[in-house]
């Protein structure tokens, strides 16, 4: 099961302190929806530990993700793989910044899911429309972070 | 109905109480024996009282369990396994991984020829995974709880390969699933027979169908896998309690990937809730179980699958592609020449594939009279769960592609469907039938069969009914259907697929005897599942030896220790009734002449003047006018307890007498693809009347018939039983049960609220008839049956066809529900065709 997201948004920092909130996973990671904890294996390496729920299926899931593509200040790219005892999914998340007239970031997000495993024959139906929704509940948790500072975790923005 | 119309015997609905008396209830009235009543199953009293003995109730001392951890991608490298976190956890004694088992295993031997018998087969992926679901390590644990907890923690680390879903797409080798294969390619031959081009050149009528495909499902048994397996390192043997269901052909593969002697091994069954031929793939479970028993020091380890894991992951039914089919019709409507391009699915192993690639061939016309056809047949590997035997394996899929072909013919040509299927049937005055590839059809009267359906389910009326609510714009078809349901296979049949393979014949053995108290015990080696062996068997003994049933103990269930197997003891293949019963039936003469001879010497008087029959004292023999008799007891106690001075003329006595029985079977000719490979052909008519909901377009059935003839009905409760099973089955998996995939290769329906089987909820009341046109190939006239040739999975797409055809909508999938039906009359208003169907007429 494969889905694809993307879309836009402008913040007020410029696109070197975008890029730099970006790639940081310390800053980056706890904005994911249901975060517990980061735990860094290099610079560009680290693993997410994320309560997952879809239905009657809960647990935690390790995501390890990859800083895949790193060119500041105009583009980066994460790449994760995360498992739960149902299933497993791999993802690609892009982000192309450009500055705007306003001396802001107009960032330009991309992304690729791929979800395997019995949790789509179980959980099929739903997982588009949760995956849907967490993903906007991290942009707006980003949007905000960017524009306020405050970093809170997504769901809480 | 009256039985007007010669020797063939036949019953309404609704005439078989439900309630009968275990013995003496006549049925049909035509039978002085015990063989044709329908008495009530001795296995019925402890089954539905929750006493039977399944392996998952087994608790054994020291009994330890296994939890596999499987793949959720169907294809892709293994880089890495990493147990030692499961290791550590509490409760566990040990783990397996793939790398390991390769260590300590050969793979399976491959039933397939060159290239595909270069696969290496292990219980368990090695460095690659090839379908969803697939084994890549196991934990073992002193609890099922522990275990599973356990499992969660082991770490694969994978590369995800392009995974194979589509049969066609496998044909390309884009991306190869075995590389010691090389190709996904498992076996091709084409069968050709008669006059092809010339029936074409002389054709009246030619249909071609682009494009058929039938769908997986699954057998779905109560009772999934199971299986406790012990490595004793005491005796140094190996013990599995197991259901499997073909446990001769499963020690056969386990010995010599453990690098033991078969004789090392005891395998044993019990009770088994349902296989339909399924169960005969859990072999490699079972190598798992011996393997962890020993590392652990020979403590018995228990595998039980879960429902998911077994809709995701044991086997399912073979998946086919029916690609560029043309008919050949003469301005009758008569089929003169068929030919067409097969590609068979069997998933990631061919394991006791490709047995299918010929398999279907037992049935290579169906019911038809048609000589000249020519089949291109293909097997592929993808990245889906293997296949196994599945009810109707291999034959069903056929049958439903001739079935399909007929149907569509007859709307192309504007002939009625049961005009159109009378014109091709083979006559009843043709049997026995040689079939263009040297099979030869035993006995049967198609014709019958069809009146006899129309009769039960009203079709005059029906198709008034259907007239009047077409006017309504309602959506109601009538559809036939008709199969064969092929017993007893030659198992030289797997020559033509490899002319290496080490089978050919048939065999079953069977022991009867009368034990120390002058008990009659029967041993059988087969491996029922439900099909009521012990009460079958108990008839025939009883009818022998002039005995009551109730006074026969039969010993059904494989256990390699009683003796009474061959290499071809399962329970597979609608056998039974004829290899098993046969073996079962020389058994018990062996021991009638004994117990004869034994009670000449005894009473001291020729055989000749003796007859069996029940006294006083239970079961005897008697001196034919008088009251001169010796029971059976008193005859046991000359030879097993008080036989000194026994005549040396009676020293070969025992009266314990095994048989073995031997199908006469010839190695058909490879080359030609010729030879009888099949003993018996029992057949099933259907008839179905199904709507298509207004609104919905859920399919609907609304009245149902079906008839059935299997020879001589040994049981007729029980033959009933085996229909309403076999009905459900196809009903299910025409409108309900789709093992269905995505593009990635996961598997959509791995629960039961996903894949919906059919319930009691969803079956219409089914109006039942049959007749007997007894076999002249077995020695009670019976023919095996219980596969019921999926013969409501033709029926429904014959009737959905009629429904949609004035819409012109062509029924080419096996599976069609509300959704796809909804999608191809969408397809038609949009202006596209619906099917791939076009006719020639030649004038």
């Amino acid at each position: 099961m494969a889905f694809s997201f993307g879309g836009d948004f402008a913040v007020q920092p410029s696109p070197q302190t975008v890029y730099a909130f970006l790639t940081d996973p310390q800053k980056f990671a706890p904005l994911l929806p249901d975060f517990q904890s980061v735990s860094m294996q290099d610079p560009t390496h680290f693993t997410v530990k994320l309560n997952v729920g879809i239905s009657h299926i809960r647990g935690v899931a390790d995501v390890k993700m990859e800083l895949s593509q790193a060119e500041p200040p105009s583009r980066a790219q994460y790449k994760g793989q995360g498992s739960i005892a149902a299933g497993t999914v791999s993802m690609t998340a892009g982000f192309d910044l450009a500055p705007d007239a306003n001396g802001g970031t107009r960032v330009t997000w991309r992304g690729e899911a791929q979800i395997f495993g019995r949790i789509i024959s179980m959980a099929g139906g739903l997982l588009e429309p949760l995956a849907k929704k967490n993903i906007q509940k991290l942009i707006d948790a980003l949007q905000t972070a960017l524009n306020t500072g405050v970093h809170a975790q997504a769901g809480e923005a | 109905m009256a039985n007007d119309k010669g020797p063939a015997t036949q019953r309404m609905p609704d005439t078989l109480p439900h309630q009968e008396p275990a013995v003496e209830k006549p049925h049909g009235a035509k039978k002085d024996g015990w063989v044709g009543r329908p008495i009530v199953r001795k296995e019925e009293a402890r089954l539905v009282r929750g006493c039977g003995k399944f392996i998952d109730d087994f608790k054994l001392p020291g009994m330890v369990h296994l939890r596999l951890v499987r793949s959720p991608y169907a294809h892709a490298r293994i880089k890495s396994v990493d147990v030692s976190a499961a290791d550590k956890h509490p409760g566990v004694l040990c783990t397996l991984t793939g790398a390991e088992v390769a260590k300590l295993t050969t793979p399976y031997i491959e039933i397939g020829p060159e290239p595909s018998n270069r696969i290496q087969d292990f219980s368990m992926a090695v460095d690659r995974v090839r379908y969803q679901g697939e084994p890549v390590a196991a934990v073992v644990a002193l609890s099922r709880g522990a275990a599973e907890d356990a499992a969660e923690l082991v770490q694969v680390d994978y590369e995800i390969l392009e995974p194979v879903v589509d049969p066609e797409f496998a044909l390309s080798n884009k991306s190869v699933l075995h590389d010691a294969m090389g190709t996904n390619q498992v076996w091709n031959g084409v069968f050709e027979y008669g006059e092809v081009k010339k029936a074409f050149d002389e054709a009246a009528h030619i249909v071609h169908i682009d494009r058929m495909h039938f769908h997986r499902f699954s057998s779905t048994p109560l009772e999934a896998n199971a299986v406790i397996g012990q490595w004793d390192q005491k005796d140094g043997r190996i013990y599995f309690w197991t259901n499997n269901s073909f446990p001769t052909i499963g020690i056969q593969l386990i010995a010599p990937a453990l690098g033991t002697h078969m004789d090392n091994i005891r395998c044993q069954t019990f009770d088994i809730g349902g296989s339909f031929g399924i169960k005969i793939t859990n072999y490699p479970q079972m190598t798992l179980c011996a393997l962890a028993s020993r590392k652990i020091g020979g403590k018995p380890v228990k595998w039980a699958e879960t429902r998911t894991e077994h809709m995701q992951a044991s086997a399912h039914g073979n998946e086919r592609t029916f690609l560029d089919t043309r008919v050949a019709l003469d301005k009758n409507g008569v089929i003169t020449a068929i030919e067409s391009r097969h590609i068979d699915d069997c998933g990631a192993y061919p394991r006791y594939e490709p047995l299918g690639c010929v398999i279907w061939s037992q049935v290579f016309p169906g019911v038809y009279r048609f000589k000249n056809a020519r089949i291109d047949f293909t097997q592929v590997v993808t990245n889906k769960c293997p296949v196994g035997p599945n009810r109707g394996y291999s034959r069903m899929q056929h049958l439903w592609f001739l079935e399909r072909v007929v149907d569509i013919c007859a709307h192309e040509l504007g002939i009625a469907p049961d005009e159109m299927r009378l014109r091709n049937y083979i006559r009843p005055e043709e049997f026995p039938y040689l079939t263009p590839n040297g099979c030869v059809y035993d006995s049967g009267n198609y014709p019958r069969m069809l009146e006899m359906a129309k009769q039960l389910i009203g079709w005059d009326e029906w198709k008034k009914k259907q007239a009047e609510a077409r006017k309504q714009g309602r959506r109601i078809g009538i559809g036939i259907g008709t199969t064969l349901d092929s017993g007893t296979n030659n198992f030289g049949q797997s020559r033509i697929v490899n002319p290496n393979a080490p089978f050919s014949g048939n065999s079953q053995a069977a022991n009867v005897k009368l034990d120390i108290y002058g008990e009659i015990v029967v041993s059988v080696g087969s491996v029922p599942q439900g099909q009521g062996h012990e009460t079958v068997a108990s008839q025939v003994v009883a009818d022998v030896l002039s005995v009551n049933p109730d006074m026969v103990t039969v010993r059904a269930g494989f256990d390699t220790e009683r003796n009474v197997h061959t290499g071809h003891t399962g329970t597979y293949a609608s056998q039974f009734a004829v290899s098993g019963l046969s073996a079962v039936h020389g058994a018990a003469q062996k021991l009638k002449s004994e117990i004869l001879r034994l009670a000449a010497y005894a009473l001291q008087t020729p055989v000749e003047q003796l007859e069996l029959g029940l006294g006083k004292m239970g079961a005897e023999v008697r001196v034919k006018g008088s009251d001169k008799s010796i029971n059976y007891w008193a005859l046991s106690n000359i030879i097993n307890v008080n036989n000194a001075g026994l005549p040396d003329e009676l020293q070969d006595v025992t009266l314990n007498c095994r048989y073995t029985w031997r199908a006469p079977f010839k190695i058909p000719d490879i080359e030609r693809k010729y030879g009888n490979l099949t003993l018996t052909y029992s057949s099933q008519l259907h008839i179905a009347v199904v709507e298509v909901e207004q609104g919905t377009f859920n399919p609907k059935v609304l009245d149902y018939a079906c008839v059935d003839d299997c020879g001589t009905v040994i049981n007729p409760r029980i033959v009933e039983g085996q229909v309403h099973g076999c009905t459900a089955h196809g009903i299910g998996a025409a409108l309900m049960e789709n093992c269905s995939y995505d593009e990635a290769g996961n598997m959509l329906a791995s629960t039961f609220s996903d894949y919906t089987p059919i319930t009691i909820v969803n079956m219409p009341k089914l109006k039942y008839g049959f007749i007997e046109t007894p076999s002249p190939h077995s020695y009670s006239g019976a023919k095996g049956m219980g596969e019921g040739g999926a013969a409501p999975i033709h029926t429904i797409s014959a009737a959905l066809q009629d429904a949609l055809y004035q819409e012109r909508v062509y029924v080419t999938e096996s599976f069609n529900n509300g959704d796809s039906i909804f999608r191809g009359l969408e397809q038609r208003k949009a202006g596209k065709p619906v099917g791939g169907v076009r006719v020639e007429h030649r004038g």
